[in-house]
């Protein structure tokens, strides 16, 4: 599904360049479900943003889908994003002025979805994460743990076949962090793609696969068993 | 899609009700003051559009120059009319309205004073859009002691408008049929008359003089076209008709008068420019000008602006607060098309509730505001069908311009940098914000020092030294009812204890009587040698009365005879004459027909008065020659007594006795303040707006000052943990602000400076701008401003830092 080749990202200042992703290479399949662990600056960070096409390479080449994506502009690459990638967050970023029902049907309009159907849509998948007796409610009125499935939620809407998670759990307490795992796992049984960046070992045990970074390279993969 | 912007936008501005609450307080505050003077800028440009045939109608005015002296008259001679329409074809139809100024009108047993009285021309109702509700427009005003009343005036006087047939008795004992009621002269019409009665009364309409001016003359032509035309045979007309006229009484052709740099013409103005436009001898009533409607035009622009800078500024510095959300929204995909509509519809929706906010609030302040502009405004049916257009485009121009920069910025945002939080600390970047702030100070120390400019300048003409003394001094208007009693009741008020001086005549330096006259150096009459000054009847009392000083010669004496060939000439006279010593002097004067010695007047010049005031201080003083007469027009009193209504009585009593008719009187003082009136208003007017200007613009630095504040929550907490004391944080807060505020004034004080002082060179007699105004404007913006923003900043010093600190 995803192969990267020598992808390279800098970032620049007046005075200092520094090297975010030096000439990594890596591969994910349809249907794996990989952990991105490393030391804080490693790359992690920048690596999903490229991946979720919210930020492009300097150099290399990123193949989404049998398609090179690495010179796409802003517009195509947000066009192909919103039909494929699903976003969740360390911090969630739900919208405050919306509630948990809008939030996740967010996305469905953006992708053009009519009123019927999102409402359909939002209810299944409110349902399946348990939070549909919460649907009127704000962000705010909700615990750490609701406002992540809320989040989960709103990235699996639109059935998106390639979830990112940036730490979901790294904001929640175990127990809560045990579950938002179980619901990825759940997804993830159901074919959806996850590429998930932790740091948390527990978390990572989730996963098939675990990529390590270290000064924006691979060092190490470990295959889970 | 866009009910999902209306609820975001909805909900976000009732999340925050205190920048909601500015935001559309202010602006509705800055579209209420706008809509206000929208209101009298459209009445101030309605004027005499009420009449459907507006276009076609001129008014013809004659300007007069002998030798150095120039006249320019709104009124025109009395046979210009009839001739107008007899000679050219393209002139549809003529009329002439005279003033006829204050008539007493009998309502059962008491005369009531009535000033708003003229005589009219037949043709009046076809010339201007005069309905009529009652009586035949064609024939109303045709035959002599008719008149045709207004239906509130028919109702003061009858208490119903089916009064057509009935008989008015008017000054005691004319008696007048009324041949036609009218609906009432429109508020915005430059002549305000309550009764026309028929020009056939007036005898002296039917005489051919060829030489005066004294009738206001409106011409309807056929087109419009042919304005030009008509503009451009006055000359032959002028020749042929006052060239006998001219010979035998100034004894010369048209063309040698012309010839010796002397000329009288005619011109036409427009009938819809008369209003704004025109300030002439003999105007009907006081016009307006078009200054001040450019004035307030440009006040209402700068509230708007100010007002729309303080929406741009807050929604950009809450941007950062946005920010999280249009990253989120760029995340799940949305277009930035998507988000500048989300934008640009949550400030359209504000400025909808301040414009509906603002048109509530001008409509319930038009009676407030009509008092203070001294104006009649109602919202009509006319006024919606403009308003409602209007306001419609403001909420979406105003909408749009105001929520662009905020629109187009926020929705730049890159999503990994807002997510990433670089998007935070947002204020410091601020140029353009920066930027309109200084704007919006600029405007308002603009402003400030404009206020206390004009106010300085009203101050003086209020203390200036006129050359006579105004206070406590009665005018007893209708002193010409007692006919020839009217000297005995001078005397015998002179003896009442408390009245220091009795003057009679209606010649009296505040509004009175004008009048004009040619005065000649030399006894050939030679016009290079002339003066034309106010020429003004006076008693021996009135210099004294008045508290007129004399800067050479004496005063009339009534014990000689002599002196009823004696002249009084003020300064600018004796400067005009080019006499070095005018004390015995003599000056001659035509008594018409032909220019022989035999037929003129000679007068020795016994005085000189030093210079008074008699016109607005907008106009230099022009040359009065006195001369000592018995017009009974009026009598003055200067009384000089504590007790001023048991005096009054004691002057009422003693009027009764001589006349039935109530006695018409006014004080001096309050004369002068009326006929500044209109500057007055301009100037609270002006104070207000100006106020309402600032408050707008401390409410804008308010909510920005509150959200660098809470930009820099974090940060004043670190400086607190680390030892900062409140007035370090204050100081620190503050300083951004005044260093906007400062380079406002830098920029807007010699603007303001200028503009001034080009306002004052209205005034013949005007103050020097002094620095210290300067200096006070800068000051008070530079307070405000360190009020405004210290309140925020003293409320982010004193919170406690751990629970800033713990928040992020």
């Amino acid at each position: 599904m995803i192969k990267i080749t020598n992808l390279e990202k800098f970032y620049r200042t007046e005075e200092v360049e520094t090297i975010a992703l030096n000439k990594l290479s890596m591969e994910v399949n349809t249907g794996e479900f990989v952990a991105i662990m490393g030391p804080s600056g490693c790359g992690k960070s920048t690596l999903l943003n490229i991946l979720g096409m919210l930020d492009d390479p300097d150099n290399g080449s990123y193949v989404f889908n049998g398609v090179e994506i690495a010179h796409f502009n802003e517009r195509k690459r947000a066009d192909l994003r919103k039909h494929n990638i699903g976003f969740v967050f360390q911090s969630f970023n739900l919208i405050d002025e919306l509630t948990v029902f809008e939030n996740v049907e967010l996305p469905l309009i953006y992708t053009g979805v009519s009123s019927a159907d999102r409402v359909k849509r939002v209810e299944e998948v409110l349902d399946k994460m348990q939070i549909m007796h919460r649907r009127n409610h704000y962000p705010q009125q909700l615990s750490g743990g609701q406002q992540q499935r809320v989040a989960i939620a709103r990235a699996v809407v639109n059935k998106p076949k390639l979830i990112l998670a940036d730490e979901p759990t790294g904001n929640l307490d175990s127990s809560n962090g045990n579950d938002v795992m179980e619901l990825l796992t759940d997804l993830n049984e159901q074919g959806t793609t996850i590429i998930m960046v932790t740091h948390s070992e527990h978390d990572a045990r989730y996963s098939h696969r675990i990529i390590r970074l270290l000064d924006g390279q691979t060092v190490m993969e470990n295959i889970m068993v | 899609m866009f009910r999902n912007y209306i609820k975001t936008a909805f909900r976000s501005l009732l999340k925050n009700k205190g920048f909601t609450a500015i935001n559309i307080l202010g602006l509705a505050l800055g579209l209420g003051a706008c809509l206000l003077i929208v209101f009298y800028v459209v009445d101030e440009l309605s004027y005499d559009l009420y009449n459907t045939k507006s276009e076609r109608i001129y008014r013809v005015n004659a300007d007069l120059k002998l030798g150095e002296n120039r006249k320019d008259y709104a009124v025109v001679m009395p046979p210009l009319a009839k001739t107008l329409v007899a000679e050219y074809p393209y002139v549809e139809d003529a009329v002439r309205i005279k003033n006829a100024y204050t008539m007493h009108v009998k309502k059962g047993e008491v005369n009531m004073v009535e000033n708003k009285v003229a005589f009219a021309d037949p043709s009046l109702f076809n010339v201007f859009t005069l309905p009529m509700i009652s009586g035949d427009s064609k024939t109303a005003l045709a035959e002599p002691n008719s008149v045709v009343v207004t239906e509130s005036t028919a109702k003061k006087y009858f208490d119903k408008t089916d009064v057509v047939g009935k008989m008015m008795i008017l000054n005691d004992n004319q008696n007048f049929k009324i041949t036609g009621v009218i609906k009432d002269v429109p508020k915005n019409s430059h002549f305000n008359v309550d009764f026309f009665l028929s020009m056939a009364t007036w005898g002296d309409s039917r005489s051919n003089a060829w030489l005066r001016n004294d009738y206001n003359t409106y011409v309807l032509l056929k087109d419009v076209k042919d304005a030009k035309k008509l503009g451009g045979s006055f000359d032959a007309l002028l020749q042929k008709f006052s060239g006998d006229q001219m010979k035998s009484e100034i004894g010369m052709s048209y063309a040698d008068f012309e010839k010796s740099g002397s000329y009288f013409r005619l011109n036409l103005t427009p009938l819809t420019d008369i209003h704004l436009k025109s300030n002439r001898t003999g105007e009907l009533s006081a016009n307006g000008t078009t200054q001040y409607v450019y004035i307030f035009s440009a006040i209402a622009i700068f509230i708007l602006l100010i007002a729309c800078v303080n929406f741009m500024n807050l929604s950009t510095a809450r941007s950062s607060n946005r920010a999280r959300e249009v990253g989120v929204r760029k995340v799940l995909g949305s277009p930035r098309k998507y988000l500048i509509a989300q934008f640009l519809s949550e400030s359209i929706m504000i400025t909808f509730f301040a414009t509906v906010i603002a048109l509530f609030a001008a409509v319930a302040l038009l009676p407030l505001f009509n008092q203070l502009a001294g104006k009649d405004i109602a919202i009509t049916q006319a006024t919606l069908l403009w308003l409602l257009p209007v306001s419609a485009l403001i909420v979406l121009v105003v909408g749009s311009l105001a929520g662009s920069y905020p629109a187009f910025f926020l929705s730049a945002f890159q999503p990994i940098d807002v997510l990433k939080g670089k998007l935070s600390a947002g204020f410091k970047g601020g140029g353009l914000r920066s930027f309109l702030v200084v704007f919006q100070f600029g405007i308002s120390v603009f402003l400030i020092i404009g206020t206390l400019i004009i106010n300085n300048q009203l101050n003086y003409i209020q203390t200036t030294n006129l050359g006579f003394n105004r206070n406590q001094v009665l005018i007893i208007q209708n002193a010409y009812e007692l006919n020839k009693s009217t000297k005995n009741f001078k005397e015998e008020l002179s003896q009442l204890p408390g009245v220091a001086g009795v003057t009679m005549t209606n010649f009296l330096p505040v509004s009175g009587n004008r009048g004009t006259s040619i005065y000649f150096k030399d006894a050939t009459l030679d016009q290079k040698n002339s003066i034309f000054p106010q020429s003004w009847e006076v008693d021996a009392d009135w210099i004294p009365t008045l508290d007129m000083k004399m800067a050479a010669g004496r005063n009339f004496d009534k014990g000689r005879l002599s002196d009823s060939g004696a002249v009084i000439i003020n300064e600018a006279a004796a400067k005009f004459l080019g006499y070095k010593n005018p004390l015995n002097q003599t000056l001659y004067k035509s008594l018409g027909g032909k220019t022989e010695l035999s037929n003129t007047v000679k007068y020795e010049v016994i005085g000189v008065v030093k210079d008074f005031h008699f016109s607005s201080l907008h106009d230099k003083i022009e040359p009065v020659i006195i001369r000592l007469g018995e017009n009974n027009g009026a009598v003055s009193l200067r009384v000089n007594t504590a007790n001023l209504p048991a005096l009054m009585s004691q002057i009422k009593t003693k009027w009764t006795s001589f006349s039935p008719v109530q006695m018409n009187f006014s004080f001096m003082d309050q004369d002068f303040d009326a006929s500044y009136r209109s500057e007055q208003r301009v100037g609270t007017i002006f104070i207000i707006f100006t106020t309402l200007a600032i408050i707008i613009a401390c409410l804008g630095l308010f909510g920005l000052a509150a959200y660098a504040a809470e930009q820099r929550t974090k940060e004043i907490g670190i400086r607190k943990v680390l030892g900062a004391d409140v007035s370090a944080i204050v100081a620190m807060l503050s300083k951004d602000f005044v260093k906007l505020v400062v380079i406002s004034i830098a920029v807007a004080s010699p603007l303001a400076w200028y503009c001034m002082h080009l306002w004052l060179q209205d005034f013949a007699y005007r103050i020097n701008i002094q620095w210290w105004v300067i200096a006070a404007a800068g000051l008070t913006a530079i307070l405000i401003a360190v009020v405004t923003v210290s309140f925020q900043a003293i409320k982010a010093a004193l919170a406690n830092p751990v629970n800033s600190l713990k928040n992020e």
